[in-house]
């Protein structure tokens, strides 16, 4: 991209991004971004809708996406496939980004911290998970007048679940490091030098 | 359903922030924007990422977005500049609090990116994929660093 280019006219920013993403990408391209992030199950007709595409192509691609394991189907009503990011490849996707970024020392280290940032949690509101804590909020809400402990707001529940999503993501990721030091040496050497 | 008067609630990103679509948003502002880098606040654990922009409006110096993303498709991109101005475009339950917003989609205007119920306006960018408001964010600015103004990032046109 150029610095100095005026940017172009258009009379609708969003009829102009569809434009330009239609334009620089092929419709693979697109479904398969629009479903990465689908995780609860959606008709093709609606990812063929958000991919500017038509759901014949929709279908054809997720298809194939799911017989690759990114895409995990499900029967819907009327006889019909919904289709989701598959969990798993999710998680190993996320776990070979940060193997690539971040040392397995680091990884040990800031699992456990983040592994005890996550036991706080459930020490200081007594509670197993944010969705319980979700429920005790919304008791607190309707009791009202009580004064019963601290108040517990929206952000906190959102980071309890924020730091759970990332802690399964950076666990995947120690387990698979860990696991490659062990898995895929050629031992050959090993036996062969045993003395016969 | 909470009362009008629990406002934290209504105005609350709905689910956890989602990691690998802050990667995804990431990957697109650095190949489209050249004034941006873009980086997680925590590769781990990650709440925002933070894009910094080497130029801002008017006399600023230099800017930054504020990106989050959740697991539900809500978002808030905050930009903040070196003058002190501050606005946000963001989509989330407001409750209708926000008098003048139709949907979900809302605009926090500068220079102080107001949440007074009355100065909250319906954001031009109604796109819901995050590949589609990431760009739609990026050419708001770009018109706005062209014509040096704030107005054009929420006006959703660049008219001749």
């Amino acid at each position: 991209m150029n610095d100095q280019s005026q940017p172009e006219e258009f009379a609708d920013v969003n009829e102009a991004v569809e434009d330009e993403w239609e334009s620089e990408t092929t419709p693979y391209e697109r479904i398969r971004h629009v479903i990465a992030h689908a995780y609860s199950p959606v008709p093709a007709d609606a990812v063929a809708d958000d991919a500017l595409t038509t759901p014949k192509t929709a279908r054809k691609h997720l298809n194939t996406l799911a017989e690759e394991g990114f895409v995990e189907t499900s029967p819907g009503e009327h006889g019909g496939t919904l289709y989701r990011r598959s969990p798993e490849s999710l998680v190993v996707e996320q776990a070979a980004d940060i193997l690539e970024h971040v040392t397995t020392d680091e990884l040990v280290t800031r699992v456990t911290e983040m592994r005890e940032r996550l036991n706080e949690y459930r020490t200081e509101y007594g509670v197993d998970s944010p969705e319980e804590l979700a429920v005790e909020r919304t008791n607190q809400t309707l009791a009202k007048s009580g004064s019963a402990g601290q108040e517990i707001d929206p952000e906190t529940i959102r980071d309890w679940k924020t730091l759970r999503r990332n802690l399964a993501f950076a666990n995947a990721a120690l387990s698979i490091g860990t696991a490659e030091q062990f898995v895929g040496e050629d031992d050959h050497s090993t036996d062969e030098s045993i003395p016969a | 359903m909470a009362g009008p008067t629990d406002q934290p609630e209504h105005h609350s990103l709905r689910g956890a922030i989602d990691r690998p679509a802050l990667l995804t948003i990431r990957d697109i502002v650095e190949e489209m924007e050249p004034l941006a880098t873009a980086r997680l606040d925590d590769y781990l654990d990650p709440a925002v990422l933070e894009v910094t922009l080497d130029d801002g409006l008017g006399e600023a110096d230099s800017a930054r977005i504020d990106i989050r993303w959740t697991t539900r498709g809500d978002y808030v991109f905050h930009y903040t500049d070196t003058e002190g101005v501050n606005l946000r475009w963001g989509k989330h339950p407001h409750g209708g609090e926000y008098r003048c917003v139709d949907g979900l989609e809302h605009y926090h205007p500068p220079p102080d990116a107001s949440s007074d119920p009355d100065k909250v306006q319906d954001s031009c960018i109604t796109q819901s994929s995050e590949a589609l408001v990431t760009r739609a964010v990026l050419k708001l600015w770009r018109v706005a660093y062209h014509t040096d103004a704030y107005e054009p990032l929420n006006a959703g046109s660049n008219p001749p």
